[in-house]
């Protein structure tokens, strides 16, 4: 047993009392496997190591481009991939062990997730009510005429009509799909929704609903938000902290207001000038920063900083020590020798 | 300011089941020499059907262009033979999509698929041909094109075959080139490069852009002026910074209000209630009327028209009828 003073006193030595979910230096590393007999010939460094925590009721935005590891990050947290290396620790416990019976005990029902592509993800031969019913029949919640009278409440918690629980997800469009995905990651109460790409497949109009409805959902049921988007102008919006990734790394880290308004890392401040904005009449445009090159590949990234190829700051020690994730401001974390 | 591209009620229709769906119906549009139009909306609004409608590309069945022309330089694309689509196909208009890879040949060398356009369209020999295309590649940014001319387009990374069709669309020195979603599918720094490289050589070569995007600010980036769809139809035209500035129909309001900033936090995203409806369900009256805000009974009893607002404005909206009383 733990009295109370004893588990405040860890808290205060851990420092975030309302921490839900820290990964200290986590790595995925996919290995590269050639000819018959499947020789290793070498690895992705898909994650590289990225060290943060989520607090309770916050939204952490992740952000970057095609191939920084972003969605692995997410599907390695809930140990939907091995993590190589590291440590996930989920309220208090170490995760990055557990067997697939404890997770699923512990784990699976307190941090579910909604894809991209809601069609993909969501069974053509089953209806909604199978679809949505599934996580309260694998984790034995509800008995009998309950568990429909809770499909029914879900769906109109996600503004879809109840009489649609017999439907297939085909008879539906892209926004209500998502709202079934997102009806069915509710299901079991969830501390945590990591949401990749969760409105990148959707109309604008549409992806406007989707976000207001997952913002009246945080509020509502006081969920922690992962949103992994490529999207800067989305991610700004609905976070409360953004973490901007490359190559496997993670680059910068702060409080939304701050890495827009005040971006550090050099990769940050290109990423945010790159995103075209409406622009009104007299308003001046902004300067661009426009990267040279493409993005090395993960299987072989560049010695030093990684963003070095293509950074327009790099000098000599950018190349050959790779930067340490630092809190160079209050809050305010990067990844960049710029900053000592 | 000439008129290079002028559609005129162009109609496209689908047969599905034995119903005429009117993917297109009753567009017009003006694209002058050397400017950048951008058609936007969302899915379903047509957009894409347009554009392939003035290339001739619709499959048809299902499709068919029912009614409308088609004015380029003088000539009414709708009425011409396959013969003569293909000598204006890839030589007066050519076309850039979305995907790079899929309108890619794999297995045929970057060189290759450029130079069979040089050949084709300008009679070019073969080692004429291949120094042009090394010329473009250049031109489009590659610093390694001789090596690049080579290469089979696996090789390439998604900018890279972006740039790729570009060079490849603009080897004729086209009069009109049409984009459809060119740089959707990329990321925004790569985005940033093909958006700058399409400005240039529009440019340089004074090259009309007819592009078409759901991004609005890819709009403003590079368009001069905008056309906004909706089931079909167009409901809103205006220059790009009178739109932004003011944008007049409801549905183009909408669409400005549910994208969120880089710039500035908002509390809430105004979405647009409802769904799109499906072309071969449109409600009577306006099209946009069961999801408009602004709507009164007039909205969905009568078809509005496009009213013109004063030059360069117009919007398919009662809101903006001189007949209407101001409420």
């Amino acid at each position: 047993m733990i009295t109370t003073n004893e588990l405040e006193e860890r808290n205060a030595t851990v420092g975030h009392s309302d921490t839900l979910l820290e990964l200290k230096d986590v790595k995925k590393h996919f290995p590269i496997k050639t000819g018959f007999l499947q020789k290793n010939v070498g690895q992705v460094k898909a994650v590289d190591g990225i060290s943060f925590s989520i607090k309770k009721g916050e939204t952490l935005g992740i952000v970057g481009e095609s191939g920084c590891g972003k969605s692995t990050a997410g599907r390695t947290l809930i140990r939907l991939y091995e993590p190589t290396d590291g440590k996930i620790i989920f309220k208090g416990k170490d995760i990055s062990h557990l067997s697939e019976a404890e997770l699923r005990k512990d784990v699976r029902k307190d941090i579910q997730m909604i894809f991209q592509d809601p069609f993909a993800s969501l069974n053509p031969r089953k209806t909604l009510r199978s679809i949505i019913r599934e996580p309260l029949d694998t984790h034995n919640l509800y008995k009998g005429k309950e568990r429909d009278e809770k499909v029914e409440e879900l769906l109109e918690k996600v503004g879809l009509d109840a009489s649609f629980i017999n439907r297939y997800p085909h008879e539906f469009s892209g926004g209500q799909r998502q709202r079934i995905g997102i009806a069915r990651a509710l299901a079991l109460h969830p501390e945590m929704i990591i949401a990749d790409e969760a409105v990148s497949a959707l109309d604008v109009s549409i992806q406007a609903q989707i976000i207001n409805l997952m913002e009246d959902l945080q509020e509502e049921f006081g969920l922690t938000y992962m949103f992994i988007s490529h999207d800067l102008s989305v991610v700004r919006h609905i976070s409360d902290r953004v973490g901007v990734m490359y190559l496997g790394k993670m680059m910068e880290l702060a409080a939304k207001k701050e890495i827009y308004s005040n971006p550090l890392h050099p990769y940050t401040q290109a990423l945010l000038s790159a995103v075209p904005v409406p622009r009104k009449k007299g308003v001046a445009k902004r300067e661009r920063i426009i990267l040279k090159g493409e993005l090395p590949s993960p299987a072989n990234p560049p010695a030093g900083c990684v963003f070095h190829t293509r950074c327009p700051a790099a000098f000599d020690l950018c190349r050959q020590v790779v930067p340490d994730f630092q809190e160079v401001k209050d809050n305010h974390f990067v990844a960049c020798h710029l900053y000592k | 300011m000439t008129a290079l591209l002028e559609l005129k009620n162009l109609k496209t229709y689908f047969k599905r089941k034995k119903i005429e769906i009117p993917a297109v119906d009753g567009v017009d549009l003006v694209i002058n020499k050397g400017e950048t139009v951008a058609l936007v909306g969302e899915s379903g609004s047509g957009k894409s059907i347009t554009s392939l409608s003035i290339m001739r590309l619709i499959p048809s069945p299902p499709g068919r262009i029912v009614d409308g022309q088609i004015n380029f330089n003088g000539q009414d694309l709708a009425k011409l033979t396959e013969d003569e689509l293909c000598k204006i196909r890839g030589n007066d208009i050519s076309m850039i999509f979305q995907e790079p890879m899929t309108s890619l040949n794999p297995v045929l060398t970057v060189g290759e698929q450029i130079t069979e356009v040089l050949t084709y369209h300008q009679g070019m020999s073969k080692t004429m041909a291949k120094k042009k295309a090394i010329e473009m590649l250049e031109l489009v940014g590659f610093s390694r094109a001789k090596e690049i001319v080579d290469d089979y387009p696996h090789r390439l990374s998604g900018g890279m075959r972006q740039r790729v069709m570009i060079a490849m669309a603009m080897s004729c020195n086209p009069k009109l080139l049409i984009a459809d979603e060119p740089t959707t599918a990329l990321d925004v720094t790569i985005q940033a490069q093909i958006l700058d490289l399409m400005k240039d050589l529009s440019k340089k070569f004074e090259t009309s852009i007819l592009i078409i995007t759901h991004d609005l600010g890819v709009v403003s980036e590079i368009a001069d002026r905008v056309v906004v769809m909706y089931a079909g139809q167009v409901v809103e035209e205006a220059l790009v910074e009178d739109l932004f500035e003011n944008p007049l129909h409801p549905y183009t309001e909408g669409l400005m209000g549910s994208v969120p900033s880089i710039e500035e936090d908002l509390d809430r995203l105004k979405s647009i209630e409802g769904n799109v409806p499906a072309p071969e369900n449109l409600p009577a009256g306006c099209r946009f009327a069961p999801r408009c805000p602004h709507k009164f009974d007039r909205c969905t009893a009568e078809m509005p028209q496009l009213l013109k607002i004063n030059e360069t404005r117009a919007a398919r909206c009662f809101l903006y009828d001189s007949k209407e009383v101001p409420q």
